[in-house]
């Protein structure tokens, strides 16, 4: 007479589907989902979603704030406001290289960086110097009470004239 | 009238219940108190009670290991006291230095200690990483400790950089603003990681909150879990390195006791006695090597004491977005890369250090050979000892141009 029992653990042949291989795999599936988005849900909350950085579009005054002919530089915005005869241009003072503050070199007609040496020509194109790219131009607008308008948000090329 | 004396007062102690408790056995002297007093403290028995004779050379090891673990202790110590006055804010964060530096009693000496032992821990480490090189420590067996270690000294870097923030003064708001802007330039990610690491698109609150989180918690706590599986693995594989056995240990017969094995009172590896093998080249930790590593702990510990009576740590004017100082630079040990950064920012920023973690992960796994193992300078290694001499000595003369030959706008100056 045959024992009515069976092995448990006997393996049945190789490629035929099992109750057990189902739930093994199924098993393997949750485990492996769970991590996936515990992962992925905890690097995504990493990234915020809110910043209480300073605004990227902001007033900076009126055309008579800035004499004729002039540069500008608004260290809280971190840019320079040019006045010249063609009109007004904004050029940010973040050096392209490395995030430091360049400065305006008003005899030699150039933005030097204190930090790795960078040199701008006077439209902020790379002279020399690590840095990469060339500094870049913001928009400016008028508002609808006088004011000007710089959106750092907005990158215009170095023809950019605002005419007052 | 019972005599009260130094020793009677001592016997009382030792022998009473709640002492007793605590410390069950008597430490007898002799080789089993030399071996309990090892292996029955939990402090101590990260060591075996038996080290080879020529592992605790001190001019062979110099110590190395030992002092960074010292000092990564000493920067636990005073960085917990120093939280107890710090605030994470950047209304908050330059006053309260200035009150630790100031106000606080003995801040500034604890302020100046935290900063001479993380200065200390950096050198102390990568020259723990040159002893191992240069004595092949790093052969069979003993690769991936390797691995682990060099994972220490990049959480090292990344401990000093956080804590580099901190104060949030000049000094340490631009050093920061160069240092992850050089993230940027790794390729598709490094916009995203310089977000991630900042919390934002400038260094500003969320940064200073993220890099206190990331100093104090995070950092430590790998830090602790890799020095666990970094001196765990010092025994598993076999204890700290050294010359080659000089015959393959031939088993000696001996009549042993059933029961009893040699290995287990220490006497000997293994359980049976060998020859070629004295016992002889194995001494007591607890007489050979705690004794000297208490002493080093202490001489360490009165030189950053006294170093940092005399010498402040650097904290300039309150950290200025508007202005950026002329020049501005990064931490020293990090200055190496500012002078490549200074040719290219992807070359020094990205690339020189990717390639030099890389290498020096895959180094064990490269540079195999297993001989001249265990002896400083071995004649078989001479390629590989010039080679890494010569890495050493470029990082050390950049990091000497960029510290000291670089001014205003990144020029070349003489520094006197």
């Amino acid at each position: 007479m045959n024992s009515p029992t069976r092995d448990i653990n006997a393996r049945p042949p190789h490629g035929k589907p099992t109750r057990r291989g189902f739930l093994e795999r199924l098993g393997k599936i949750s485990f492996f989902g769970a991590l996936a988005g515990t992962l992925t849900s905890s690097v995504r909350f990493l990234l915020p979603n809110v910043l209480y950085e300073p605004p990227t579009a902001f007033p900076i005054g009126r055309v008579e704030d800035f004499p004729p002919d002039s540069v500008t530089f608004l260290e809280d915005y971190r840019l320079f406001i040019f006045r010249k005869p063609e009109g007004f241009y904004v050029i940010s003072s973040v050096c392209t290289h490395l995030g430091c503050n360049v400065r305006w070199n008003g005899d030699g007609e150039q933005f030097n960086c204190p930090c790795h040496g960078s040199i701008f020509d006077r439209n902020g194109a790379v002279d020399r110097g690590p840095a990469p790219k060339p500094l870049e131009w913001y928009e400016l607008t008028r508002l609808g009470d006088g004011r000007l308008q710089v959106n750092t948000r907005r990158l215009v090329n170095a023809k950019f004239r605002f005419k007052a | 009238m019972t005599q009260w004396s130094y020793h009677s007062l001592k016997e009382a102690i030792v022998r009473h219940r709640v002492w007793r408790s605590a410390f069950r056995r008597d430490m007898a002297d002799g080789d089993l108190g030399n071996a309990v007093r090892v292996v029955g403290n939990v402090f101590l028995h990260l060591h075996p009670v038996k080290v080879r004779k020529d592992g605790v050379r001190f001019w062979y090891t110099l110590g190395l290991g030992g002092m960074s673990f010292l000092l990564f202790m000493v920067l636990t110590v005073t960085g917990i006291l120093l939280a107890f006055y710090y605030v994470p804010s950047a209304k908050l964060a330059y006053q309260n230095i200035k009150d630790i530096e100031m106000v606080v009693s003995y801040g500034r000496i604890l302020r100046n200690m935290h900063r001479w032992a993380a200065h200390g821990m950096v050198i102390t480490v990568f020259l723990h990483m040159c002893r191992v090189f240069f004595t092949y420590s790093y052969s069979r067996p003993r690769e991936f400790n390797w691995v682990v270690g060099v994972t220490l000294l990049v959480l090292t870097l990344g401990l000093s950089f956080t804590g580099y923030l901190l104060p949030w003064d000049q000094l340490a708001y631009w050093a920061i603003t160069v240092g992850t802007n050089m993230a940027t330039y790794a390729p598709i990610i490094g916009e995203d990681i310089r977000y991630t690491l900042l919390g934002g698109n400038i260094v500003g609150q969320g940064a200073l909150l993220r890099f206190y989180v990331l100093h104090c918690f995070v950092l430590p706590a790998f830090v602790i879990v890799a020095l666990a599986v970094h001196f765990w693995r010092i025994r598993k594989d076999g204890g700290i390195s050294g010359p080659e056995e000089v015959a393959v240990p031939e088993k000696l017969p001996v009549a042993t006791v059933p029961g009893k094995t040699y290995g287990l009172m220490e006497i000997a590896q293994g359980t049976e006695l060998t020859v070629e093998r004295d016992p002889a080249d194995y001494v007591f930790t607890w007489t050979h090597l705690v004794p000297k590593e208490f002493l080093a702990a202490i001489i360490i510990i009165t030189i950053l004491n006294v170093a940092s009576v005399f010498f402040n740590a650097p904290l300039e004017e309150l950290a200025d977005p508007r202005v950026t100082p002329n020049p501005a630079k990064a931490p020293w040990y990090f200055l190496g890369l500012q002078e490549l950064v200074h040719y290219s920012a992807f070359i020094g920023g990205v690339l020189v250090p990717f390639l030099i973690v890389a290498t020096l992960f895959a180094l064990p796994y490269i540079d195999t050979g297993n001989r001249g193992a265990g002896v400083w300078f071995a004649p078989e290694r001479k390629t590989q000892n010039i080679l890494f001499a010569l890495f050493v000595l470029i990082m050390l003369t950049l990091i000497v141009i960029g510290t000291f030959f670089r001014g205003a706008n990144w020029a070349l100056i003489w520094p006197w």
